[in-house]
């Protein structure tokens, strides 16, 4: 079984391709199975990542140098959408909230609503857009020009230079960019706020404080371990295991790596809230 | 080289500064929970708490000064209410001070108000027993709503029986008011009324120039009498008969 996995791993072709279907146009099992044996590899992939990551030698420098490629690098990009994000969702909120005579509650819901919810699902998908396809396209033009094949043949465990250093540093990168870019969201919101109306700094961030509890701030966090180590990961899994030799290889590599990305991003905050949910009842 | 160790140092300020920002913000989050400052325990009994709920703010003279620490039924009609309260106003919470719950603002989650006692008693102290007052029940505002409601409804009934019989002319006041032969023989009394007003006052004209008259010539005839009198009584005064009065 375990034989056919990594047979699998080295013969992956294009899905639209290998797609088989019978006469009567209904997909045929096969499809099934390799959807089963694309999963078996993508856990075994993950089973690998902590077998590598505990095993020395550790491979420190290419973890700072990931952590700040991946990390650094993308901050002024989260912290441009995030201001913007928070601006916009508070220009967007005041004509419903003055309806109501509410607009004195517009701090404290966008802080909410960016810190519980927004700030975090919107800075994975960014994050899976800028990191998850350049470690996607990275690994793949490694893959393609045999650098990975090389790296074996020099004794260098490639799987723990590679992959091990840029999912540990995606995940504890992205928390951190998250609690940059809630804060510089919220900065953007008080200027928002600030256009029309005329409220300030202190008396801003004492609602905002006065609102959050540490049940709105832990969990929102805590997600985004999980965020940047399925962004890392799947980034890492789609590069590993390109195809050799096939035509647009690095491109569909990053592409896959952005949409599997984003979409486990959304899978894992449903999960999060229906736990959360779970524990609040 | 170089420039990897300045990634590095780069590294460092930017995971320093995003712990810092949680840090700091934790810090400020839980002190806004009197988490990190120096707090002390009181309790209350509700017979309903009304949607209170562990973790909400207890408000003391508009100030937002502890919070709801528990909430434990005690028996069928009583739960009691743990409140932690900042130390620094304990010295200004008296022991007749009345807890009640309310909201905040209309729709407002619900909260714990500590309102000044009438007298001047100690200040509270550690795990003393707050009196409290039962909250309004919005059930028991709608019940009586629905009764005032329902007295209207009843008011307004009748008021649309007795103008629809005032308007057929139905009792005294419709009469009154929708008869025309009515009102036909009361403009007549008026007039009647008018008119002997005018004969009355002609009257009394006449009468006050006949009297003006007859008080004139009354008054001539009193005095020439009265100068006839004089006369007499002088010569009665000269005359010898009289003589000794």
């Amino acid at each position: 079984m375990k034989k056919r996995i990594l047979e699998h791993f080295k013969n992956r072709k294009d899905k639209e391709e290998t797609i088989p279907k019978n006469n009567s146009g209904i997909i045929s099992h096969s499809v099934f199975n390799k959807f089963f044996l694309e999963v078996a590899s993508i856990t075994i992939f993950t089973l690998r990542f902590f077998k590598e990551a505990i095993k020395p030698p550790y491979e420190i420098n290419e973890l700072m140098k990931q952590s700040f490629l991946i990390g650094f690098k993308s901050l002024s990009l989260v912290a441009v959408t995030s201001f913007i994000l928070g601006l916009v969702l508070t220009v967007q909120s005041r004509p419903t909230l003055a309806k109501f005579g509410a607009e004195s509650m517009l701090p404290v819901m966008v802080a909410v609503s960016i810190i519980r919810e927004i700030g975090p699902v919107i800075i994975a998908l960014i994050f899976a857009g800028k990191v998850g396809s350049g470690i996607g396209a990275e690994l793949a033009s490694m893959n393609v020009t045999e650098q990975i094949d090389a790296m074996q043949v020099s004794h260098t465990n490639p799987f723990n230079y590679l992959v091990v250093t840029r999912v540990i540093s995606a995940t504890f990168m992205l928390p951190l960019l998250v609690i940059f870019g809630d804060t510089i969201g919220l900065l953007g919101s008080y200027v928002a706020v600030n256009i029309k109306g005329n409220v300030s700094f202190s008396l801003f961030f004492s609602q905002i404080f006065q609102s959050l509890e540490f049940m709105d701030v832990f969990p929102a966090i805590l997600k985004t371990f999980f965020f940047g180590f399925a962004i890392g990961l799947i980034g890492c899994y789609n590069g590993y295991y390109a195809n050799k030799g096939t035509e647009g290889v690095v491109g569909k590599a990053a592409n896959s790596a952005v949409v599997y990305a984003s979409l486990m991003v959304f899978v894992i905050d449903m999960m999060a809230v229906q736990i959360l949910t779970l524990f609040q009842n | 080289m170089k420039k990897n160790t300045t990634n590095k140092i780069r590294l460092g300020i930017f995971v320093s500064f995003g712990i810092a920002i949680l840090i700091v913000g934790l810090y400020f989050i839980g002190e806004k929970q009197q988490m990190f400052s120096d707090t002390f325990h009181i309790s209350g009994i509700f017979k309903d708490v009304a949607d209170l709920q562990v973790g909400s703010n207890v408000r003391f003279l508009g100030i937002n000064v502890g919070t709801v620490e528990n909430i434990n039924i005690v028996s069928d009609s009583s739960v009691s209410v743990e409140i932690l309260i900042d130390e620094d106003t304990q010295k200004y919470i008296k022991k007749d001070a009345i807890a009640s719950i309310g909201s905040e603002g209309l729709m407002g989650n619900k909260i714990l108000l500590i309102n000044t006692g009438p007298g001047r008693e100690k200040e509270m102290e550690n795990n003393d027993i707050i009196k409290t007052t039962p909250p309004i029940n919005i059930d028991e505002v709608l019940l009586s709503l629905k009764t005032t409601i329902d007295n209207t409804s009843s008011i307004t009934k009748d008021l649309a029986l007795i103008s629809n019989r005032i308007q057929s002319g139905k009792g005294t006041i419709g009469m009154l008011l929708m008869d025309e032969s009515l009102a036909q023989d009361f403009n007549t009394g008026l007039h009647n009324l008018s008119e002997g007003s005018a004969g009355l006052k002609n009257l009394m004209e006449d009468a006050q120039i006949s009297f003006d008259k007859n008080f004139d010539s009354t008054l001539v005839n009193l005095r020439e009498s009265s100068e006839g009198f004089k006369i007499l009584m002088d010569k009665a005064k000269s005359s010898w008969l009289l003589w000794g009065f």
